[in-house]
């Protein structure tokens, strides 16, 4: 009968015992390397980051063809666009005389200064298609259906946010593209009946595009509507889990 | 109709099948890394390679020709040259907004979900309504441009001649009708109505029929008609397939209005091919 000798630990293991168990690893990270199932689970639970997600998951939602990610990657372009967008705050002000002149210092003589703007400008697009697409994948898959209809709703309003998010970032680089455009857009919410052109005073803070309008669209991209998404994608992230997790059939 | 008599419990989440069920970690959080890589490798390639775009300064004083809104919202740029503004601009993104939150509270039915096109017909009402809508909203286009009336003369040599020019476009319905002098001016009531320094005086009839009450017919009705139809020949049996079919038909004509505004309008919102595309920047001396 064969008995199982206990081999003398290689060089590898004792690195590997070094690095994973001694008190600075242990402090950080309660839980051990993620090597076995009773810590793979531990550490989706006990970290901050990753406990958004239960520990364990039906087989069909790891499927790439079941949500290709777009919702979960629609969230990473907001983290990305946050990231970039502080970047660019440190040199932007919102001003009519600096903001046209703040941008072509971030493409000309800020270290990787135009990267971070074409960065964020390509995030936005993408975040707008991807919230999108993220919307009709819900829609072909049923997943608004009980008991996620709450969740259906806070996610048209977060639909809405991502367009007022993009629409306020627009007119900030204070070209004739962002004033056209933001001219434009704002004409068209004064054309609504009534309400119209108080709702377009109200949002550029007079009759037509200035500093007024510059210094209100910056305070709400920077600050008012990421706080609001971020609530409310708390709240969608939430329910996702109360819920139930992904839609899966009965 | 078992079902009519069953109070019908408030849906609650799914029993767990734990069996059937993957760690998080790796199955999932490795899935999203990835993911999350490929869309930063993505994202920083496509910025090292094209710039963002950057023009002259603002000036009020020089306006471009076409001024275009940003790209998602060309579909409601495009949408409100064929109608009255607040409509095209307010009120159909805003009713549509307002209808989509409630789809779960018409179709109420948990049956088919976490599956994609989870009903019987499914695919088939999605490809077909698409269809239906890509091409209805091309035609729609086209004859409220004037290009249907100017493709029948010149290529069949079909003119209906003075009496028939109020079928070339919407707006020919008021332009190109005989109509009385008192139905541009029909009085709302007895006084005079103002609402936020807004008149509400008159109503101008013909006005009202072609920049509210045809598009309006054609938007709940053209839809209407799909359904009707797709319902009688046995393709919608549920509220789901209903939805389905209402839904893809939005998507499709959105995505039809913005391609249009964004590659077929060009000066003066002139209805051209892309190749044709003239976008005037609006510089003195440079046109």
């Amino acid at each position: 009968m064969a008995v199982e000798t206990p081999t003398k630990p290689t060089i590898a293991d004792k690195i590997y015992d070094k690095m994973f168990h001694n008190y600075v690893w242990k402090s950080i990270f309660r839980t051990g390397y993620p090597n076995t199932p009773r810590n793979q689970m531990l550490v989706v639970a006990t970290n901050v980051f990753l406990h958004l997600h239960p520990t364990r998951i039906h087989r069909t939602h790891v499927k790439i063809t079941h949500t290709y990610c777009l919702g979960g990657l629609t969230f990473f372009m907001f983290l990305g666009l946050t990231v970039t967008g502080i970047l660019l705050m440190f040199y932007y002000v919102p001003s009519v005389e600096r903001a046209y002149l703040d941008i072509q210092n971030i493409e000309t003589t800020v270290q990787f200064g135009q990267l971070m703007r074409n960065m964020h400008r390509w995030m936005a697009h993408a975040m707008v298609i991807l919230v999108f697409l993220h919307m009709m994948r819900v829609f072909y898959t049923g997943a608004y259906k009980p008991p996620r209809e709450f969740n259906w709703v806070v996610g048209v309003i977060l639909l809405v946010l991502t367009f007022l998010l993009s629409f306020t970032g627009y007119l900030l680089p204070w070209d004739q593209l962002a004033f056209w455009a933001i001219t434009v857009g704002t004409n068209i919410a004064g054309a609504a009946p009534v309400l119209g052109p108080k709702t377009r005073f109200w949002l550029l803070g007079g009759f037509e595009v200035g500093p007024d309008a510059l210094i209100r669209f910056y305070t709400l991209h920077v600050i008012g509507l990421p706080l609001l998404a971020a609530i409310f994608m708390a709240v969608h992230f939430w329910r996702i889990r109360r819920d139930g997790g992904l839609a899966r059939p009965l | 109709m078992a079902t009519a008599v069953v109070a019908r419990p408030v849906a609650r989440p799914q029993e767990r099948a734990r069996d059937e069920e993957v760690l998080v970690w790796p199955d999932l959080v490795f899935v999203e890394f990835i993911a999350a890589m490929v869309f930063t490798l993505t994202t920083f390639l496509l910025s090292a390679i094209i710039n963002a775009p950057l023009l002259d300064q603002a000036n009020p004083d020089v306006t471009p020709n076409p001024s275009k809104a940003p790209w998602y919202f060309l579909n409601l740029q495009e949408l409100l040259l064929h109608m009255d503004k607040g409509l095209a601009g307010v009120i159909v993104p805003a009713v549509w907004l307002g209808l989509m939150a409630v789809f779960p509270y018409f179709d109420t039915d948990n049956e088919g979900q976490g599956v994609w096109f989870g009903t019987e017909n499914a695919v088939k009402i999605t490809i077909v309504s698409g269809i239906i809508s890509f091409v209805g909203t091309w035609l729609l286009i086209l004859w409220d441009n004037g290009n249907i009336a100017s493709y029948l003369n010149n290529w069949f040599g079909l003119s209906g001649g003075d009496s028939l020019r109020f079928l070339e476009n919407a707006r020919a319905f008021q332009s190109q009708l005989p109509w009385p002098a008192w139905s541009t001016h029909i009085p709302y009531l007895w006084f005079d109505l103002t609402i936020l320094d807004q008149p509400f005086h008159h109503l101008n009839f013909p006005a009202w029929l072609v920049e509210q009450a045809i598009p309006v017919a054609f938007m709940v009705g053209l839809p209407s008609i799909m359904v009707f139809v797709m319902w009688r020949i046995g393709w919608i049996r549920t509220r789901r397939d209903a939805l389905l079919s209402v839904f893809t038909g939005f998507v499709m004509t959105m995505g039809v209005l913005t391609i249009v505004g964004t590659a077929f309008r060009s000066e003066s919102e002139e209805l051209v091919w892309p190749w044709q595309l003239k976008l005037s920047e609006g510089i003195p001396g440079q046109e």
